[in-house]
């Protein structure tokens, strides 16, 4: 069938994979239940984006509250701008994140190929480890890394602040769950060629598990860009801190201004969901180009 | 004055054994007497927790003065966010990178002296101590320990909102709110009997402040054991037990917080609330509608004394730069600079003679004033009855308790004996 | 099923395809026979291995001694033996927070197990403005979970949105945050809402790795999608579906910050919806906190996650064979 060898997923309306039309109805039953769950998952989030764009004046405790402002305003955003340096900690939240996407990516692809891929003594006892470490409680470690850091002269920079999540116990998980459902043959035919384990890994393999990478590339970037407590524990200059410490500093201690605290949570939610955007598009089409051919 | 709030991905800041930091060596004063006498010189770092944000230019004027008084002294300041706070100190200190001048209240100061990282000022700054109130010199003891081991801060205090609107809807006279524990449950119950259970009169169930304001006695004499459990404690959770049956309190008071309650009482779902002397501008900002029906009126005690929450600043013991350290903590805590800060928000200097100041005995006919002027007034006697060695686990044995009692699932006082005995034993491993 | 580690290089290349092992229906189970150098797994694992055991076993080495003392943040312990371990087993606390850590896990995983499965499935096909629906469904995901908690808050309160709709359609008003069990099962709807977009990703992978042949084959048979779904479907994706079983239990058996945020610090009303990792941090933080007993049950908590993870995937070996 014809349907075997094409590459991209049919873009025409309607059309699922395998080229055959969705009957109509079956199309708005899905339309249907695609919005159900966009209400349920959007919902919540219109209530803090309406609070950020409510003016000074209009009273917050209504009731029943009100979902649209009466005056939109940009205020909050530009107050949020004046009260910290939102730009620099955004900065720095970016380093921090891009910088652990990097070595998750890489590190958990890497272990997770051995462990998915590879033969030797030992295997199991490097898969136990992974599995325990995923499984330490992180709050009560927190000062011993700090200590560890401050030992390493890491304490109060942004290196301090990757090293310790830089390559997660779950990630590497992930990715060998990923390897492991890889089929053999393209590998054997490979390997009968000649090529050796990294060439295997870094032509063969990586390119088929594009989708869980991403998912990976994805966690990594949240895990970082959201981390609160361990980068105020490490870092002491404002001029290092992250986003989700500065975006804190809106908590007024004398005073809590919502509007501003719902504007800084829009900012902080915004670029994750701009990222997920541009990821996605690469990881479904990656997703559909996984399947080896004939 | 808001209670600090905890991160809400908190965790634990646990310090393996193995990690001894500070702790060896003698409780309090460690910094030796006359080390504070030297050359002001040398880069002080300066901690402050979550003001910076609103207070930036106040404090830039602070610190550009010193260093014009000390050329050859530098601070460098460090401000905290909102959360994380002890965690952050905790990190600090068992990593040897506390700063040299941090921001702490008498609860976060009394673990840290203990552990030999709060300079001892009594024996290093002792001659300061005639600037500030006895009372704010005294409420920077520790219990256990000798000396003093922070300059006395900021005060704060407030009296009790209520609104009005929802007074005179349930038959009570917006003009008189109540002026003793036995008009204010009386009050209570008619509230949520006219409203319907809808209105209730108070937010949250009885902290340990509330037992010291009814009267109660919270340690004995020594400070070596929690007394709360006496009859009058056990008389006040009755009546409190007897208002959640009837509705008086709020549905979500066994889970309120000082932000959730200040949210109910903006929201108007509870027609009472104590606040700060600074919230009067809040609610005027945040909830206009509240503000037009605002109430205001004093506190509620049998003691005659009102509670006052402390801040202060304190000196670390292993300050490479103590003598300019002291000095700088003494300058942000002396006379001008805590009146310069009372007049950009409505908080109370803790240095003597600044209450006599006109600021705080004239009013102008302005609810703001009135409010200023009646704080002021009730800190001349005010008393913190958070007792210091109530540490954060005892509050939650003791607020467990309170809401097992005032839901009926134990009695008063086997709720309260239980919660001492506890705080005790939390106390003796300590 | 040993195989000799062959030589690489030119000598494998003079094997012929003859020998070859057929190609096999589909990814065998099993271990991986590839051959590599002696030293190539280490190499590849060795950053993996060094990070997670610097920073994350070796740091709860120095927790699990710190169990046995009665160390405080400040201060040093002394050597206690297995007093905080005896402690724990007469914590009143500490049943409560097992009772409502198993309840969490009990209520969660279920239902994030098979949730995202169909969601998965339902933004599968290239329909117009799916990429938007995608994008959507994930935001819950990354917004942070304290910005999640709040909101929830506010519209679970007393006066919040989701009463109001109760009271104009005529219901009375729920106490979604003052009844210990509400209270509870508000924390799981969150974490379930939360959690849905996270494993729809991952099964999203897993299904692509599903071959359409299979689809077809079985639609040409006559079966309709919910026997597809069953016959097919499911059985492809069994992996990924404990995969997914054992992430979500581990997480839902260490909740913290949900029930934190909804039932706040207090731990619901009378400290009754405390989970297990709120214990922990209740104990041992601040400037007083009791490190020794809270690294106790931080062991605890360990070793009772690290078992029910073993549960997980032993359920899968047993229904397999």
């Amino acid at each position: 069938m014809s349907s075997r060898t094409r590459r991209r997923p049919d873009r025409r309306a309607g059309h699922a994979h395998d080229g055959r039309r969705m009957p109509r109805w079956q199309l708005l039953l899905r339309y249907l239940l695609l919005l159900a769950v966009l209400a349920l998952t959007i919902g919540p989030f219109l209530w803090q984006l309406s609070t950020s764009l409510k003016g000074a004046g209009e009273d917050l405790y209504r009731y029943p509250p009100s979902l649209v402002p009466h005056e939109v305003t940009l205020g909050n955003y530009s107050g949020v701008a004046r009260i910290i340096p939102v730009w620099d900690f955004a900065l720095n939240s970016l380093k921090v994140a891009l910088a652990n996407v990097l070595t998750n990516c890489a590190g958990a692809a890497l272990a997770g190929y051995a462990l998915a891929r590879m033969r030797f003594r030992g295997r199991r006892t490097a898969l136990v480890v992974f599995l325990m470490a995923m499984l330490v409680p992180v709050e009560s470690i927190m000062i011993a890394q700090f200590v560890t850091m401050r030992e390493l002269q890491l304490n109060n920079t942004l290196l301090g602040v990757v090293l310790p999540g830089c390559i997660g116990a779950m990630n590497v998980l992930l990715m060998r769950n990923a390897f492991a459902g890889l089929p053999y043959e393209v590998e054997e035919a490979a390997y009968v060629d000649g090529a050796h384990a990294w060439q295997r890994f870094l032509r063969i393999a990586l390119p088929s598990v594009r989708g869980t990478l991403a998912v990976v590339a994805i966690f990594a970037f949240m895990g970082a860009w959201d981390d609160f407590l361990w980068p105020l524990i490490v870092l002491s200059d404002q001029s290092k801190f992250t986003l989700t410490i500065g975006l804190n500093f809106l908590h007024g201690t004398f005073a809590d201004n919502q509007r501003l605290v719902a504007a800084g949570t829009v900012i902080a939610v915004l670029p994750l969901i701009v990222l997920f955007a541009c990821l996605q598009r690469s990881f479904f089409r990656g997703v559909g180009e996984g399947a080896v051919k004939g | 004055m808001r209670m600090p709030r905890r991160t809400a991905a908190a965790t634990a800041a646990l310090v393996a054994s193995a990690l001894a930091l500070a702790a060896c060596g003698s409780p309090g004063g460690s910094g030796g007497p006359g080390s504070a006498s030297g050359k002001v010189e040398g880069q002080v770092t300066f901690q402050t927790w979550n003001l910076k944000a609103n207070f930036k230019d106040y404090f830039e004027r602070v610190i550009a003065d010193f260093e014009k008084k000390y050329p050859d002294a530098e601070v460098k300041w460090v401000d905290q966010p909102a959360e994380g706070y002890p965690e952050k100190l905790s990190a600090d200190a068992a990593g040897g990178t506390l700063p040299d001048v941090v921001n702490v209240s008498p609860d976060l100061a009394y673990p840290l002296a203990k552990a030999g990282l709060a300079l001892d000022l009594e024996k290093a700054a002792g001659k300061y101590r005639g600037e500030y109130l006895g009372g704010a010199w005294q409420s920077q003891r520790m219990p256990g320990l000798p000396g003093v081991y922070a300059f006395p801060w900021y005060l704060n205090t407030g009296p009790m909102f209520y609104n009005k609107e929802l007074f005179a809807k349930a038959g009570l006279d917006p003009d008189k709110p109540p002026t003793s524990y036995d008009q204010l449950f009386e009050d209570a119950l008619t509230m949520a009997r006219k409203s319907g259970r809808r209105i209730a009169m108070l937010a949250g169930t009885p902290s340990i402040e509330d037992f010291g304001r009814y009267g109660v006695r919270l340690m004995n004499k020594r400070g070596t054991e929690f007394t709360f459990n006496g009859p009058q404690g056990v008389a006040l959770l009755r009546h409190y037990k007897e208002l959640y049956a009837a509705g008086a309190l709020d549905s979500q008071a066994l889970t309120a917080q000082a932000e959730s309650a200040g949210r109910k009482f903006q929201q108007q779902s509870v027609a009472m609330n104590p606040g700060s002397a600074h919230d009067l501008e809040n609610f005027k900002k945040e909830a206009p509608g509240l503000y037009r029906h605002i109430g205001i009126t004093d506190a509620v005690n049998n003691t005659g004394r009102a509670n006052m929450y402390v801040q202060g600043l304190m000196v670390n013991a292993r300050s490479k730069v103590t003598p300019a350290a002291v000095a700088f903590a003494h300058f942000v805590t002396d006379r001008k600079n805590q009146m310069a800060f009372a007049k950009e928000v409505t908080i109370f200097p803790s240095t003597k003679g600044s209450l006599d100041d006109p600021y705080f005995t004239e009013e102008d006919g302005t609810d703001a004033t009135r409010v200023r002027v009646a704080s002021a007034r009730s800190l001349k006697t005010a008393v913190n009855y958070t007792p210091v060695l109530l540490s954060d686990q005892m509050k939650t044995v003791l607020r467990n308790a309170v809401a097992r009692a005032v839901q009926g699932k134990q009695s008063p006082k086997a709720a309260l004996d239980g919660a001492a005995a506890e705080c005790n034993r939390l106390l003796g491993t300590g | 099923m040993k195989t000799a580690t062959t030589p690489r290089g030119r000598d494998a290349g003079a094997r012929s395809p003859a020998t070859a092992p057929p190609p096999p229906s589909g990814p065998r189970k099993g271990s991986g026979i590839r051959p590599h150098l002696p030293s190539s797994p280490w190499l590849f694992l060795a950053p993996g291995l060094l990070v997670v055991t610097a920073f994350g076993l070796y740091p709860f080495l120095s927790t699990v001694t710190g169990s046995f003392t009665d160390a405080r943040t400040l201060a040093p312990g002394r050597f206690v033996g297995g007093a905080n371990y005896r402690e724990l087993i007469h914590d009143a606390m500490f049943w409560t927070g097992l009772r409502n850590s198993l309840l969490y896990v009990l209520g969660v995983v279920p239902l994030l197990v098979v949730l995202p499965l169909l969601l998965a499935m339902l933004v599968r096909r290239q329909i117009p403005a799916i990429t938007f629906f995608r994008a959507a469904f994930y935001t819950p995901v990354v917004a942070s979970v304290v910005v999640v908690g709040l909101i929830w808050v506010w519209l679970l309160d007393d006066r919040g949105l989701i009463n109001a709709l109760l009271e104009g359609l005529g219901f009375g008003r729920v106490g979604f945050l003052s009844d210990p069990w509400l209270l509870l099962l508000s924390a799981m709807a969150v974490t379930v809402w939360k959690g849905l977009g996270y494993y729809m990703i991952i099964y999203l992978a897993a299904l692509a790795g599903v071959p359409r042949e299979l689809h077809e084959a079985c639609a040409v048979d006559g079966a309709g999608a919910v026997r597809r779904f069953l016959t097919v479907t499911v059985p492809a994706v069994r992996s990924t579906m404990v995969l997914v079983a054992a992430l979500s239990s581990v997480g839902a058996f260490k909740v913290f910050s949900e029930v934190y945020l909804m039932a706040g610090p207090t731990g619901g009303p009378g400290g009754e919806d405390t989970t297990l990792v709120m214990l922990v941090q209740q104990v041992g933080t601040g400037l007083s906190g009791r490190v020794g007993y809270a690294s106790a049950l931080s062991v605890v908590v360990f070793v009772l996650t690290l078992g029910l993870m073993l549960l997980v995937l032993r359920a899968h070996r047993t229904e397999d064979r």
